[in-house]
């Protein structure tokens, strides 16, 4: 009841108008970044970090949140109209969306997608809402050594499934630690690898970095001559399913509920393994398995309920244990640090009227992107039709401002270029970025929590082996890494992708 | 995976590629100067593990990582990766370095005006019309919105004469 | 047709100028302090710990008295790490504008500057002191089913075996590594300090955790959990009981000559102008001694002891020469 009674609390802030407005805005942004091809949700969210730096907490992270699950509807339109996934969340989609649009059915795979990701979204939101107490107290049992096996197995779990070689997937991890090791050294207070740069005490901003490895690095590798393809905005008539796609989508969507929510819980889970999972579901159990691939239903409906599913359940992770599942939900938390809000248990005792608010704000957000986005398939298509050089040059400018304002100077511009640079080095080295985003926000916690162990145990490296908890978790980050070598091999499916 | 390639033989005397080797020098020596310099911040102190334990550890999992990629190269290089659009990355990151060089001096309206113009016009070969709007929107427009709209204040000339017509 | 053209550019031109040189106008003069703060304009308060701790709960408090007063938001950004050197690394290095200041607390803002290997970029100097606060006296404290009932007790035994216990800090050099070097040099009981740099929240979470066996923290941080059982505290080292503990024996009672406490405050990086500070003084000076600020204080075990900028100089400057001669025992020795 008292739970409640604080979500109710959460809804009247969530339902002023400045904040309805916040939420608005994020939904139509993120569907943007979602449809625009090349600006991943993890660049689409960093860079729309400074925009909201002088709003209050609230309204900030309720804009954030909504940019976030925004992107992950917004590149379903791409998958079903055009055969290009806006975001590797949605490529298992395109096989059956864009089957479906040359059946003519591009309308109701759009909506019946928009609504299997509103019940996915709003499932797993409830699940936050009862989850949230209850992690949060089992939260205290999880000490340093707890939370720094925590970590060690999201990072594996990661590793393992970034890429196609595991090797160059901790290389990434590593670079990452790195990087967020520049500036003071958040315990004993000595300046490390600034090279008596001043403006490096703070760390190397994390808003230009990741502008700068995902956005400007994605510009920067753009082919020649990339074509902008001619798209039709489906016709208002076809939008609505039929009965029969209505009867089947059913149990796709509660399918991909489930698979999205279990999934987003996990550490080092991304969007893009619910929906491949999901898919896999459909072909094993659905009635209509012989039609997948060519324009069933439940090829769309399944995977797209999942992956909202599962980014509203990664949230779960963060609220209550401070602890981010993928590289997107590493960049809404390093948002949340610069408004001075830290995910954990703590968010809830310190700030629960902003974390219930922006708990509303998902329901909100849900329905939102519901009404949003049916009716206004015909603008999202339009923006593909603006021409390249437009939408590179205006991309160029957010990111220059973005950079700019972080800390009000052209040195995290230049900070913002040089990483541009690294990161086109890295996708030619064919080196997966995403480790190196979770491995960037962690970095610091990480470092902390290995720290407080160590004066725990007084020097001795064996506490994280001899806590029951830490242990196990020990040892399935051990496992997760040495999978190849016991020959647990992934499913092809999954080598192609993670979030970038 | 990385038994796999570890473990096949290699089909085709290639080699490898001068771009892999040159990036896993790079990740090599930035291992070995962060292993360095850490022993230096100390690793242990009387006051309990020192600052330079957790560099020290990425370090060595660096020059590892790297040396372990090194042998799979060496078994079997690395497919070619596809190649990059050299005179597109060397104009955009010129142009930036660029911006972000004179936007102090010029302000923003002026710097980024004529970065959008060289990106529409000159390289996008966009029309007269259509540069030059978007360009505003981009510059003055972007300055107004962002200084009254969002109390975020973007850089003015440092030149007397631009900066007192609001430059 | 051209004619309107040539108008409506001029207007524009017109339009472009005027509104140009009422930005300039404002921005030109900042020591007047007749518009600061600039309407719409944001004040940064930088809290160097983590969300939840006292340093946190009490600039939240004066926050919403500082809007009215001032007319502007008061946004409390927390920036913690390394016992609060990365907040006052980014207070120190914010423009003397006035809309960033931040709270201010010792000993860990002052000693940071003093021990060279810490490599702060900041000194005394660098700060403009605007007005202090609190004094919170340190206190130690159990597990509520600890075996130890008196401050005797849990420091024979540490005496007795050296490190067999471990004891939470905020940090590196803060009040709570100094008040546990302070027993060790006057009682020779060891502890084995376990810094959650972060802040009192932290280690707070981690005591509740039993991650930790000894809870050493100030009396704001242990009110709420003595009210709740969650902790049992069996010393507060400073001369007098504190109003808000009243059961809780003092460590002179207990006849050990140890005093211990954090004290804090507000202040601004050097260089501000001469009006926008008083300005700012006047407003904290408000908020500090706000009646229901007061009492929420209270409540929390904070007794207020406001002094001006000026007086908090001179505090300061006095903390300096003290902590300079009791340094030596939290540095480490290599």
């Amino acid at each position: 009841m008292d739970t409640l009674n604080e979500l109710l609390g959460g809804f009247a802030t969530a339902m002023t108008w400045q904040n309805l407005l916040f939420a608005f805005l994020g939904c139509l942004l993120g569907t943007i970044i979602g449809v625009l091809p090349g600006v991943g949700p993890v660049a689409g969210v960093a860079l729309l970090i400074p925009l909201t730096l002088n709003l209050d907490p609230a309204g900030s992270i309720i804009m954030l949140c909504a940019i976030f699950y925004g992107t992950q509807y917004g590149g379903t339109i791409t998958s079903v109209l055009l055969n290009t996934p806006g975001e590797a969340s949605s490529a298992i989609t395109t096989i059956d969306g864009y089957a479906m649009t040359k059946l003519g059915r591009a309308g109701a795979a759009l909506t019946l997608a928009a609504v299997g990701s509103f019940v996915g979204g709003t499932v797993a939101t409830i699940g936050l809402v009862f989850a949230a107490k209850p992690l949060g107290e089992l939260g205290l049992l999880v000490g340093p050594p707890e939370f720094f096996a925590l970590m060690v197995v999201g990072i594996s779990l990661l590793v393992a499934l970034a890429g196609k070689s595991m090797v160059k997937a901790i290389i990434s991890g590593a670079l990452g630690l790195l990087i967020s090791m520049v500036g003071i050294d958040p315990v004993a207070g000595a300046p490390r690898f600034t090279f008596g740069m001043d403006r490096l005490l703070d760390g190397v901003s994390f808003v230009a970095v990741i502008v700068g490895v995902f956005g400007l690095s994605e510009i920067l590798s753009y082919r020649k001559n990339a074509e902008t393809p001619l798209v039709h905005a489906p016709g208002m008539r076809s939008l609505l399913p039929t009965r029969t796609e209505w009867r089947r989508s059913t149990p796709a969507i509660a399918r991909g509920t489930g698979v999205g929510f279990g999934l987003g819980l996990i550490p080092g889970m991304t969007g893009s393994v619910s929906s491949l999972l999901s898919y896999a579901a459909e072909k094993k159990f659905s009635r209509f398995r012989h039609q997948l691939g060519k324009g069933a239903v439940e090829g769309v409906a399944g995977p797209e309920t999942a992956n909202n599913a599962h980014a509203n359940a990664a949230l779960i992770p963060l609220f209550t244990l401070g602890i981010p599942a993928s590289p997107t939900i590493a960049v809404l938390m390093g948002a949340f640090l610069q408004q001075g809000l830290t995910p954990g248990p703590a968010l809830f005792t310190e700030h629960s009227e902003i974390a219930w608010a922006i708990i509303a704000s998902l329901f909100i957000g849900n329905v939102l992107l519901l009404l949003l986005n049916v009716p206004l398939v015909g603008l999202w298509t339009s923006i593909l039709r603006v021409p390249t050089p437009i939408l590179t040059a205006v991309i160029l400018l957010f990111m220059v401002i973005g950079a700019y304002t972080i800390n009000f100077s052209v040195f995290d511009v230049f900070v913002m270029i040089g990483f541009g640079l690294l990161g086109l080095a890295l996708r030619n080295l064919d080196i997966p970025l995403a480790p190196m985003v979770l491995t960037l926000v962690l970095g610091p916690l990480m470092e902390r929590s290995l720290r407080e162990s160590l004066e725990i145990s007084q020097g001795d490296f064996s506490v994280f082996t001899s806590r029951p908890i830490s242990a196990v978790l020990i040892g399935v980050g051990v496992l997760i890494i040495c999978s190849p070598l016991l020959k647990f091999h992934k499913p092809k499916a999954l080598t192609e992708d993670p979030e970038a | 995976m990385t038994t796999e390639s570890l473990l096949t033989k290699p089909e085709r005397a290639q080699r490898v590629a001068p771009s892999v080797l040159a990036g896993i020098g790079a990740f090599t020596a930035v291992g070995v100067y962060v292993l360095v310099s850490s022993v230096d911040l100390g690793l242990w102190t009387s006051l309990g593990p020192g600052p330079g334990l957790f560099p020290f550890a990425m370090g060595g999992v660096l020059v590892a990582m790297s040396a372990l990629w090194l042998v799979q190269e060496l078994r079997r290089p690395s497919e070619k990766a596809e190649g990059i659009d050299r005179g597109m990355v060397v104009s955009v990151v010129v142009s930036l370095v660029l911006l972000a060089s004179v936007m102090d001096l010029l302000g923003f309206q002026l710097s980024m005006f004529l970065f959008l113009l060289y990106h529409l016009k000159l390289r996008g070969r966009r029309t007269w019309m259509t540069s030059v709007v978007i360009a505003l929107a981009g510059s003055v427009g972007a300055f107004y919105a962002f200084n009254y709209g969002l109390n975020v204040a973007l850089p003015v000339s440092a030149f007397t004469p631009l900066n007192l017509i609001g430059l | 047709m051209s004619r309107t053209k040539i108008t409506a550019a001029i207007a524009a031109a017109a339009l472009i100028a005027l509104t140009g040189c009422g930005a300039n106008a404002s921005a030109n003069n900042p020591a007047s302090g007749d518009d600061f703060p600039k309407k719409g304009k944001s004040i940064d308060l930088i809290v160097a710990f983590g969300s939840g701790g006292a340093v946190d709960t009490a600039a939240r408090l004066v926050q919403p008295i500082l809007e009215k007063e001032l007319g502007t938001n008061v946004e409390v950004i927390n920036k913690p790490g390394a016992g609060g050197q990365i907040g006052y690394t980014a207070l120190t290095g914010a423009k003397p504008d006035g809309y960033t200041i931040g709270a201010t607390g010792s000993p860990s803002v002052v000693v940071s500057p003093l021990d060279p290997t810490r490599g702060a970029k900041y000194t005394r100097a660098s700060f403009e002191p605007l007005g202090r606060q609190v004094i919170d006296p340190a206190v130690i404290a159990v597990q509520p089913d600890s075996p130890y009932k008196t401050l005797k007790d849990l420091l024979d035994a540490a005496k007795a075996n050296p490190k067999s216990m471990t004891a939470s800090t905020t940090g590196l050099q803060t009040g709570e590594h100094f008040a546990l070097a302070q027993i060790q040099e006057t009682t020779g009981s060891v502890f084995a300090p376990v810094h959650f740099s972060e802040g009192a929240s932290q280690a707070t979470t981690a005591f509740l955790g039993k991650h930790v066996d000894v809870l050493v923290a100030n009396v704001s941080d242990v009110t709420d959990l003595t009210k709740q059982g969650k902790a049992r505290v069996l010393g507060i080292m400073t001369a007098e009981r504190s109003p808000s503990l009243p059961d809780v024996p003092t460590f002179k009672e207990a006849g050990y000559d140890v005093e211990a406490g954090t004290v804090r405050g507000y202040s601004a990086p050097a260089g501000l102008p001469d009006a926008i500070a008083k300005k700012l003084e006047a407003a904290l000076q408000k908020a500090i001694e706000d009646p229901t600020v007061k009492e929420k204080m209270s409540a929390l075990g904070l007794q207020t002891s406001y002094l001006s900028g000026t007086d908090y100089e001179k505090f300061w400057a006095g903390q300096e020469a003290d902590f300079k001669k009791v340094l030596p025992l939290v540095q480490k020795k290599d």
